[in-house]
């Protein structure tokens, strides 16, 4: 039984090391808090784990000097297979082992959950875009105000660091069709009127040597500063090492940055089962530690700690509070958002590109993965995202809501000439385009309902307990807008001189910006810690009250992260 | 004999059968004299898509069944879903052109043409099927069936387009041990220069953070 004297074997423990965990781990050991990060993923640049995909390898890191780059930059070799399948990939949601099958989540729609486990989690291959929640989407909504995140944004921002996008053939395009469209140039951080800008993205500056012929390429990319190899998605390796890798994953900024405070450990490998719980005479019921089990042994291990963050993000959280058997809340795992994707291309002629930019193609495979936007608050928005062939060929031509664009046309006077799948001779030849396309991901401002879910199925198991099902069907007014926001994108490719433009209209259940399962409000206060179990923390994106408007979300959740590290060290350690 | 060669071995020959026609249906070879070539022949079929798909759909789940994690296998029974497709296709007077009659017997799915393949895809995607008669997991379950109808494409258009077929003899190997034996020809195909270290394309930056002092300017 709990005991209040006990010793416990850290001050904190945080589930998860991925977009907020790993935040949270930095804040609290900069504080001089002692801290265990456990990871279900393997941990790639790191000493102890020489052949992580392979081997067992070591049990705890806590030493900065473990990491290292050359193991870093091996196992992250850019290959778009290798990274990024979703079942055997270096970058996916499942056990180290490779041999082993992914962790299974049931979703009986069409879909996929781009999820990776790993130390890091989802931002070893997010595109590091870094916006700030549109203000109209958190004041008056949310329980706190814009202005309460404020001063999280700026530290996260500068932490990371975040910098305008720069501008590459691509991004040239996307301005010249964005001002021919009627947006204006929106020179800001906090979004509250329609324009375009550059990204504001987690990615070092340019290497300021990077036109400079006297330095070779393969110099270059090791040195500090992005080299523009358009690699984001497919795992970053610009860099001299490990904590000065171009793109800012928290695998490479927020990680390294805990390590140096030398009050944090990580053990990766490490799977959270339970979250283990204690009556507390004065506090009530609380959270005392946790439950793991070895992914590479099987077995299992408890670590106990004064406080618990869960930042497992908006699927395993839930699915832990439920196979924990916390207290009944109807809101757990309740408000799925995910910004009802779509996707929307234009294939260019290369005597326009010339007349227009002096060159001959697009070059969707140069620059950052995505570097530029329209935002549209109370809409959403679209950015150019350009990604490496086999990843863009799914996306635009294989991945669709609306079935086969061949057996059932655009009505007539549609804004784009295809709308769904393209198979057959047909896509072949539009491949053959692929240099001169430019695809757009659109974000819809997503309406949050209680309907859509996550929770655990009531027979199938793995070895970590009942798994996960996803449920999301998108609001009639969220379709509405998404089919506004595929507009203003097919005509921003128009006016920039797109001869075909394609809309796949992307299957509602692909899963990137999952957020609000655990919602501020309704599962936890305001502090982010749980209504109905004490020193339970929540740091990831299932805390949003809400999709903030649209934007891209990690940066919210690091921004809310580095406030609820705070919020803890008051509380429970002043 | 090559591991690769194993593998592919241990698949039935009407899954294989089923799957080839799948992929090729998906992604043709082009005839040598068309726009673009010789370079742009191969179809998924020549670069073994279809291995591809076989070996994904049988390392994709795992499910505790009694006291045991198991591998759940899923070539086979999404072959003959595929195959049961094409029975209640041609059934329903649905087909434009005459299946090839030699194949029917091993794999209805194969023995129709390209266009009417994807049109019993399109059939099993709009479940305007009978979903009791599917073979399992597929059976009675519309959902699970509309994931994989879209897994199926979008995942021979990755593995076709990605450099998976340049992992050559080691292709369906652990992946781990594979190994890049030449340029994929799909990548040559569309013109992507592959994994490179840099590209000098720097044309400007159209707005900059300037933080000082804990402050942050825009200019």
């Amino acid at each position: 039984m709990y005991d209040t004297d006990a010793m416990f074997d850290a001050d904190v423990i945080v589930i998860g090391s991925g977009g907020g965990g790993a935040v949270a781990a930095k804040e609290l050991g900069e504080a001089g808090l002692k801290v265990l990060v456990l990871e279900a993923g393997p941990w790639y640049g790191n000493k102890q784990w020489a052949n992580p995909n392979n081997e067992r390898g070591g049990e705890w890191s806590s030493d900065y000097r473990d990491l290292d780059v050359g193991i870093y930059k091996k196992m992250f070799n850019a290959y778009e297979n290798n990274m990024n399948d979703v079942v055997s990939g270096v970058f996916r949601f499942g056990p180290a082992d490779r041999r082993r099958t992914p962790w299974h989540r049931v979703m009986r729609q069409k879909g996929d959950i781009w999820q990776l486990s790993g130390v890091g989690g989802t931002t070893q291959h997010y595109w590091s875009q870094s916006p700030r929640a549109f203000p109209a989407a958190v004041d008056n909504i949310w329980p706190i105000s814009y202005r309460e995140l404020m001063p999280y944004y700026e530290k996260a921002e500068a932490t990371l660091p975040v910098q305008f996008a720069p501008t590459t053939p691509k991004e040239e395009l996307f301005y010249y069709g964005a001002k021919k469209a009627g947006w204006s140039l929106n020179p800001t951080l906090n979004v509250t009127t329609p324009g375009y800008r550059p990204n504001p993205n987690a990615i070092l500056p340019t290497n300021e040597h990077l036109m400079d012929p006297n330095y070779r390429l393969e110099q270059l990319s090791d040195m500090e500063g992005c080299t523009l190899k358009g690699n984001c998605v497919n795992g970053c390796t610009a860099g001299p090492s490990v904590d000065k890798i171009a793109k800012r994953s928290t695998l490479v900024s927020y990680i390294p940055l805990a390590l140096k405070t030398g009050n944090v450990a990580v053990r990766p490998n490490s799977f959270v089962t339970k979250i283990l719980t204690a009556h507390d005479p004065k506090e009530g019921l609380r959270a005392v530690g946790v439950q793991f089990r070895d992914t590479w042994t099987g077995e299992t291990g408890e670590l106990t700690a004064r406080t618990v963050i869960m930042a497992a993000g908006c699927i395993e959280s839930p699915r832990l509070w439920l196979n924990s058997g916390l207290p009944y809340n109807e809101w757990v795992g309740r408000g799925l958002t995910n910004h009802c994707f779509d996707w929307v291309a234009g294939v260019f002629d290369e005597k326009d590109l010339m007349s227009i930019m002096g060159l001959p193609a697009v070059y969707p495979y140069v620059g950052h993965t995505s570097g530029a936007r329209v935002d549209i608050p109370g809409t959403g928005i679209f950015q150019v995202s350009c990604l490496s062939p086999g990843l863009m060929s799914f996306l635009t031509y294989g991945f669709s809501e609306a079935g086969y664009d061949a057996l059932n046309p655009p009505e007539p006077g549609a804004p784009w000439d295809i709308h769904g799948r393209v198979v057959g001779p047909q896509l072949k030849e539009l491949m053959m385009n692929y240099s001169r396309t430019m695809s757009m991901l659109l974000l819809t401002d997503d309406e949050t309902l209680y309907r859509n879910r996550v929770e655990v199925d009531p027979l199938l198991k793995d070895e970590n307990g009942p798994i996960p099902v996803i449920h999301y069907t998108p609001s009639a007014k969220t379709l509405k807008k998404r089919d506004q926001l595929a507009r203003y994108a097919s005509e921003t490719l128009k006016q920039a001189g797109a001869r075909k433009i394609i809309r796949s209209d992307t299957p509602f259940g692909f899963m990137l910006h999952l957020e609000s399962t655990m919602r501020m409000g309704y599962v936890t206060d305001t502090n982010c810690e749980a209504y109905q179990v004490g020193r339970l923390f929540i740091a990831d994106n299932s805390v949003h009250f809400n999709g903030i408007g649209g934007p891209n979300p990690t940066l919210t959740t690091q921004a809310l992260a580095t406030r609820t590290a705070e919020k803890i060290v008051t509380k429970y350690f002043s | 004999m090559h591991p690769a060669t194993i593998y592919s071995a241990t698949a039935d020959p009407h899954t294989f059968m089923t799957f080839r026609a799948l992929v090729e249906a998906i992604i043709p070879g082009s005839p040598v004299f068309c726009v673009g070539g010789a370079v742009q022949a191969a179809g998924a079929a020549d670069l073994c898509i279809h291995e591809y798909m076989i070996w994904e759909l049988d390392h994709s789940l795992s499910l505790m069944l009694g006291f045991y994690l198991t591998n759940v296998p899923l070539s086979c029974s999404t072959a003959r879903l595929l195959d049961a497709g094409a029975v209640q296709f041609a059934a329903s007077g649905q087909m434009r052109y005459a299946p090839n009659h030699l194949l029917w017997g091993s794999s209805p799915f194969a023995s129709l043409c390209p266009d009417d393949r994807i049109r019993v895809l399109a059939m099993l995607e709009q479940l305007n099927v009978d979903l009791g008669t599917l073979p399992p997991p597929y059976r009675d379950d519309g959902g699970f069936l509309r994931f994989m109808i879209d897994f199926l494409n979008r995942q021979t258009m990755f593995g076709n387009y990605s450099e998976w077929s340049a992992y050559g003899t080691t292709r369906l190997q652990t992946p781990t041990e594979r190994r890049l034996e030449s340029f994929p020809v799909s990548w040559r195909q569309v013109g992507y220069p592959g994994v490179v270290p840099g590209y000098r394309a720097l044309r400007g930056n159209l707005l900059t953070i300037v933080r000082k002092g804990g402050e942050s300017t825009i200019v």
